[in-house]
């Protein structure tokens, strides 16, 4: 017994041992289903049943559908469009909580965040009233003396409606990250800037930014992959996510619905396999753009 | 001490945590069913699965105990209701049913795993109408129910069992008709001094749309859904088109689909007596508050539409009147059916019992008092010919001005244009809610041009 616990619980072996839970519950949930997945892309189905090999039919009937160029541009416009508004905003609000010049901050801090905590079904639900025509955010534009409009009932402004969401749901979190970065930055660096008489702006651009590069990586990453994930908002936003011309048609709704609406699994899973071909391409190019760089101490 | 405080409050966590669904089988009394009615099948948006086995009560002895499943609670109850007067009329054969209320995608999406998986399915399903194709593509997992619904159909609107056929088999039954109607608010028609019960065909409506929309500038006759199909591919059934024809082809692009969306385009961009329902489909909140402040005068719809006045619309009930649906000029469609839920008998049902699960099934839709409860019980209009003498539906409306609804859906069962499902039928109502839909009535795009289009997309991705 004693020999035994000393083998699995051994230099050797342990690290296996600890390890081997979280490995086997990734292998069978992520490894398993993603190579199942790409070799069913090949294969025709009718209904749930498996017909066979069929090369790369499923990838041509795919590729033939207007749906899945709208998904993919839906898709990208939207990560954009959440880059460009959930990157500096956070970062600049996180760098205002952090210089101390804000009483109060961490009642702040737990407002921003808390949009974060609401379920994603009840964000959905309830911004399918606020985006009404009658509803809170054409109110607030009336008020302000600007033009009031259709959010989920225009073609165009569909994955503008889905931008206001995001932007609402995840500020708060950005700005945890970004301010857990910024916690990093060692203050006598500040200190010095100072004394240099170095302004706020030339202090953010040439102290604050670089030393918090890793953590703004690290967010560009998160957005990137979760701005390519969207399915939640289209699909709840929109009843059974039929947006008007497919204006907020998302490539993972795209798949949802050609699996689960359409029963063609073989079709789906290619989709699916493009969409993973596109993330893991982005990722690449951004770690080589980005995760090179070293900084000077 | 420390340590057995610590593993105390661990062991007690997960036990809040993991507990739940109960997984009793048969429990002998149902006393509490109906409050655990409403408490387990709360309808909401989030895919949430709630088995609510004390929703059906067990027979003793029971012969059969089934699994059910449905996506509406309603449902649940009046099969409970129907097991018990099965047991009643059979003490042979009693069945003991165990019913599960899940979300409606939800559902559909368990059971196309569980046919995969080869288990896991219930023994009788509810599958809507609009994903009832996808089960009949390949291997059919669902019981044969042809020679059990022949007794019946002599007193059936036979129409109604189309759409859950395949290969001249019958898979599963409806609950209701669906026969589509217009709905009128009285109060606005009044002021114009347009009568409804004189439109009678689709020229009359847009003419009457017209002469009440001069009466009042800021009230639109009718809304059209944009991202709902119903409005619209009821227009194309009654003009004799459809998804499909009887023979399993798609014809989307055919003649009658392509008058029918030229009609629609013309009501609201010509004539302009339409407009593009509040929130995209009058299912909407928005188009509910739209309709109760007087902003819209009337839409059409299958019968089933009518709870929503009492329920969404209450301001309405007692200004609103029922009219049958309009027709096309010279043709002999007077409506058509939309909607629907057929019930269904699974392959994962042990084979001794099956004979059993299929009688019961028909038995309880198919004959007189199933149908008569389906309006009493249910408020769906019946597709058997002798209920409609019956008493129960004779009774006066008080919502639609103490009108006898089906007197009136009566004077339309000469010409229900039938409806058929087929392979793409699930896929053709998507593209009809996010493209077609939209392209000609919102970007006014020809509706030759977008059915060809429509037809070419969908056959391309079979």
């Amino acid at each position: 017994m004693q020999r035994a616990r000393s083998f699995v619980f051994g230099s050797k072996l342990a690290p296996y041992v600890f390890v081997a839970p979280f490995l086997i519950i990734f292998i069978a949930f992520r490894v398993v289903p993603t190579i199942y997945a790409g070799l069913i892309s090949l294969d025709k189905f009718q209904g749930t049943d498996d017909l066979g090999f069929v090369g790369l039919q499923n990838y041509q009937k795919v590729f033939s559908n207007p749906a899945l160029g709208k998904a993919f541009n839906n898709t990208l416009f939207y990560t954009l469009g959440t880059l460009l508004i959930l990157i500096p905003i956070p970062l600049l609000l996180a760098v205002l909580l952090d210089s101390g010049r804000v009483v109060k901050e961490t009642v702040f801090r737990v407002a921003l965040f808390l949009p974060a905590l609401t379920s994603l079904v009840v964000v959905s639900v309830i911004f399918r009233i606020v985006l009404s025509k009658d509803g809170l955010l054409n109110v607030g534009l009336a008020e302000a003396g600007l033009p009031s409009n259709a959010w989920l009932e225009s073609a165009s402004l569909a994955v503008p409606s889905m931008i206001i969401v995001a932007a609402w749901r995840w500020t708060g979190v950005n700005i945890i990250y970004f301010s857990s970065g910024l916690v990093n930055v060692p203050r006598d660096l500040y200190e010095a800037a100072a004394i240099d008489g170095a302004s706020a702006w030339r202090t953010f651009r040439s102290i604050t930014l670089p030393m918090i590069q890793p953590t703004v990586l690290f967010v560009l990453v998160l957005s990137i992959i979760g701005g390519f994930q969207l399915f939640v908002e289209p699909y709840l936003l929109w009843p059974f996510g039929n947006s008007p011309g497919n204006g907020g048609l998302s490539v993972a709704l795209l798949i949802y619905r050609t699996a689960f609406n359409n029963f063609n699994f073989g079709q789906a899973s290619a989709i699916g396999v493009l969409l993973a071909l596109l993330i893991l391409i982005v990722s690449i190019i951004q770690f080589r753009l980005f995760g090179g760089r070293r900084f000077e101490r | 001490m420390k340590r057995m405080l610590s593993i105390a409050v661990v062991a007690m966590m997960i036990a809040a945590c993991g507990g739940g669904t109960t997984t009793s089988t048969a429990p002998s009394t149902g006393a509490s069913a109906p409050a655990s009615a409403e408490a387990s099948a709360s309808a909401s948006a989030a895919a949430s699965e709630s088995a609510a086995p004390q929703l059906c009560k067990a027979a003793s002895p029971a012969e059969a105990t089934f699994t059910f499943w449905t996506f509406v609670d309603r449902h649940a109850t009046w099969w409970q209701k129907r097991a018990d007067e099965w047991n009643a009329a059979n003490p042979d054969k009693q069945v003991t049913l165990n019913c599960s209320v899940i979300a409606y995608q939800q559902m559909h999406d368990n059971l196309a795993a569980a046919f995969t998986a080869g288990s896991g399915a219930p023994n009788i399903v509810d599958i809507e109408i609009g994903k009832f194709a996808n089960f009949t593509k390949g291997t059919i997992h669902l019981a044969d129910m042809t020679a059990e619904v022949q007794p019946y159909v002599k007193d059936l609107v036979a129409t109604r069992l189309a759409p859950y056929q395949a290969d001249g088999k019958q898979y599963a039954v409806d609950y209701h008709l669906g026969a589509v109607l217009a709905y009128y608010n009285k109060d606005i028609l009044d002021a114009a001094k347009v009568d409804p019960a004189s439109i009678k065909t689709w020229d009359d409506y847009i003419a009457a749309g017209k002469k009440v929309q001069e009466a009042k500038s800021d009230v639109a006759f009718a809304a059209v859904d944009i991202n709902g199909v119903i409005p619209i591919r009821s227009l194309m059934l009654e003009a004799g088109g459809g998804v499909y024809d009887q023979g399993g082809n798609l014809i989307m692009n055919s003649e009658a689909n392509v008058k029918a969306l030229q009609l629609a385009s013309k009501m609201v961009n010509d004539d302009k007596i339409a407009i593009p329902a509040p929130g995209g489909n009058n299912g909407q909140p928005d188009f509910f508050a739209a309709m109760q402040a007087g902003k819209v005068a009337s839409v059409w719809m299958p019968q089933w539409y009518m709870t929503r006045f009492p329920d969404n619309m209450d301001s309405l009930c007692g200004h609103m009147v029922i009219e049958p649906m309009p027709t096309f000029a010279g043709s002999s469609n007077t409506t058509t059916m939309q909607g629907g839920t057929g019930t269904a008998v699974t392959d994962q049902t042990p084979a001794d019992k099956v004979q059993l699960a299929k009688d019961f099934v028909t038995w309880a839709k198919l004959t007189k008092e199933g149908q008569t409860s389906i309006w009493t019980d249910l408020g769906f209009d019946p597709y058997r010919n002798d209920v409609y003498d019956d008493p129960a539906l004779k009774k006066p409306d008080p919502c639609f001005s103490n009108q006898i609804t089906f007197d009136i859906i009566k004077s339309e069962l000469s010409g229900v244009a039938p409806e058929y499902t087929g392979p793409a039928y699930p896929q053709a109502q998507d593209y009809m809610a996010n493209t077609l839909i939209n392209d000609v009535i919102v970007n006014k795009v020809d509706p030759k041009e977008a059915l060809d289009t429509a037809q070419q997309t969908i056959e391309s991705q079979q």
